[in-house]
């Protein structure tokens, strides 16, 4: 019962913070705006900043919340999948692997789409989900994951990823801001399209997660135990990666590679709420989204000019990580 | 019927927004993107580069210029413009505010940027930069079209192309031609290569650039290959003299480059950076002054 009423109260603390944080980012930028300014937007009394208000800051801000929830979502189904809370999808190589197959797709001028997806998001999709079955591969001995081959399988990969990213995109001289945005992660150019890029699949995503949440709770017992207790191991473990690298590509498609969002919220919000995956996915985004929409509200103010985000999460994220690896040992 | 579907489709064009005005002519730009040509002279127009700033005030329109990057500093009355971000960091809000009628824009830019500020419904002219000076004139003449300044813009750019002409009248036949080095001054020995409008200059000045093989516009040049190449003079972009004097003494000193027959004989000359490292009306001063400091004795000074 206590444990009830401290997820509800962890619940209205991040929907309250994701609120003021929307209202913070629509008040805030380099064009000088005011409370009455966007009040009398909002009475429909004064459209002049319409374009400000809603295609600007209102679009930016969304895309950072979906791009947060997915990749913090994405990263509690890795951690629960490697059953390490070390996992998440820049550690594991998802996002570099996406972010390789989307600079791909612009450097062969993919113009092609198929089911409301970019060629550049789907060439992101394939080739993260490649990286993670590597790495799943790779680290894999006798059906146990050792943490230090999974990381350092991750990070060979995911170097080896980056390395062919920045390749493709320094054989084009003048694509120096690219190269930035595709190593760092910019949500400068977000938009309403790239809203709709994401918001529905990580709504399919969050809701298969949902349904299957029970499944990774057996999982994280073992999968002889999960299958002997009915769990139907190697369908769910598929269909977790496939959710996993879908939410971590379209984020990397949309805003290039955020680090350690995926590592630090669903660990975080495993310390508040308990392992249960039934409430830990669905906060996990929630407070994903919050972290992300405020490491970007950050990202665009604290310098006359702006940050590129994963700036911003890199600083919050690496201490952390390096926390959890003292406290492994 | 006839008029009615005339009348459907006048007021389907009239709710979409779409339709130009009667008579608006519609022209491409660098990149082959369609743009509609103002009907008068924008009043709010952002510059995103500096050459673009310099002649957007060459050809009087400096009260027209709503915004510009933080690099336009020149003329002097530039600097009071609001500033929108730098070339690769543009930013998307400043600009927006600042209610442009007309941005011009150039390939530096970052192309996602710009197409974001299409999106917005802003009208983006997007301008390549040339590699010599021939390419200067048909740029000054394109925004002058878009601006409307048409004869403005002809007329600056006859009187730069004459300057540039005296220049070479006054040079005549150069039979033996120096081999010049230009070193901006800042971080590491760079240059410009064979692909830079600095190098149509260097020719045009009767000189030779050593980095000329170098297939690039702007490029890092190791010392190694310029104490090979021995060249007779070096042009040093610098922001002042206190600068210009720095680097002669960087350049002997820890370049090692003191042993070059540039250095060892002082043929070391100042350029403004400034001016040098922009595509606009000034690159023509900047070959009068090179082809001044290389052949002093065609321009009525001593050798």
């Amino acid at each position: 019962m206590r444990d009830r009423a401290r997820l509800r109260l962890v619940m209205a603390l991040l929907v309250l913070l994701a609120a003021a944080g929307f209202l913070v980012s629509l008040l805030v930028g380099p064009a000088r705006t005011s409370v009455g300014d966007l009040w009398r937007f909002l009475a429909g009394k004064d459209r002049e900043q319409a374009v400000i208000f809603l295609d600007l800051r209102l679009a930016r801000a969304v895309v950072a919340f979906l791009v947060g929830a997915s990749l913090a979502l994405s990263g509690a189904i890795l951690q629960g999948y490697f059953q390490n809370p070390m996992a998440d999808p820049f550690v594991v190589g998802v996002s570099s692997g996406a972010s390789l197959g989307a600079v791909l797709a612009i450097a062969l001028g993919l113009r092609a789409s198929f089911l409301g997806f970019s060629g550049q998001s789907l060439l992101a999709f394939a080739s993260g989900l490649g990286i993670v079955a590597l790495v799943y591969a790779l680290s894999q001995r006798k059906g146990l994951f050792k943490i230090e081959t999974l990381l350092l399988t991750g990070i060979a990969a995911g170097a080896l990823a980056s390395a062919l990213t920045s390749f493709f995109l320094f054989m084009r001289s003048d694509s120096f801001d690219q190269a930035v945005f595709w190593l760092l992660g910019s949500f400068q150019l977000a938009g309403w399209t790239e809203a709709w890029a994401v918001g529905p699949w990580l709504a399919v995503c969050l809701a298969a997660s949902l349904w299957l949440a029970k499944d990774m709770n057996l999982l994280v017992l073992g999968d002889e135990a999960a299958q002997a207790l009915g769990c139907p191991v190697r369908p769910v473990r598929r269909a977790f990666l496939v959710v996993a690298s879908l939410l971590a590509s379209l984020s990397v498609s949309v805003s290039g590679i955020i680090g350690f969002v995926g590592l630090v919220v669903p660990h975080g919000v495993r310390l508040l709420i308990g392992p249960d995956h039934r409430r830990l996915f669905p906060c996990a985004a929630l407070a994903g989204g919050t972290f992300l929409l405020y490491s970007d509200l950050v990202a665009r103010t604290i310098l006359p000019s702006e940050l590129p985000i994963g700036v911003i999460t890199a600083a919050v994220g690496a201490p952390f990580f390096l926390y959890l690896l003292h406290q492994k040992r | 019927m006839k008029t009615s579907l005339a009348v459907f489709a006048a007021a389907f064009f009239a709710l979409a927004g779409g339709a130009p005005a009667a008579g608006a002519q519609t022209i491409r730009d660098d990149l082959g993107r369609p743009f509609v040509l103002p009907e008068k002279t924008p009043a709010r127009i952002v510059s995103m580069a500096p050459n673009i700033t310099e002649i957007l005030f060459a050809l009087g329109l400096g009260p027209h210029v709503a915004g510009a990057t933080r690099f336009c500093d020149y003329p002097p009355e530039a600097q009071a413009v609001p500033r929108i971000g730098g070339l690769v960091d543009p930013n998307i809000e400043i600009i927006q505010s600042l209610r442009p009628d007309l941005v011009i824009a150039f390939r530096g830019n970052p192309l996602r940027i710009l197409e974001r500020l299409s999106d917005l419904h802003l009208p983006v002219f997007i301008l390549d930069i040339g590699n010599g000076l021939d390419a200067l004139y048909p740029l000054i003449e394109r925004i002058g079209q878009v601006t409307r300044r048409e004869s403005e813009a002809s007329a600056l750019a006859a009187s730069l192309r004459a300057r540039e002409r005296s220049v070479e009248s006054a040079l005549g036949v150069v039979v033996s031609k120096p081999r010049v080095f230009v070193f901006l001054y800042g971080q590491g020995l760079w240059t410009c290569g064979g692909q830079s409008y600095l190098n149509d200059v260097i020719i045009r000045a009767g000189a030779v650039n050593i980095a000329a093989p170098l297939p690039k516009k702007w490029a890092l040049y190791s010392r190694e290959r310029i104490v090979r190449d021995d060249p007779d003079a070096v042009f040093v972009l610098a922001k002042s003299s206190a600068d210009f004097a720095k680097a002669r003494v960087w350049l002997a000193g820890e370049a090692r480059l003191g042993t070059t027959a540039a250095v060892a004989s002082g043929r070391v000359f100042l350029l403004d950076e400034n001016a040098a490292s922009r595509f606009g009306p000034r690159l023509v001063e900047v070959l009068a002054a090179m082809a001044r400091a290389l052949h002093p004795e065609r321009f009525g000074g001593r050798p």
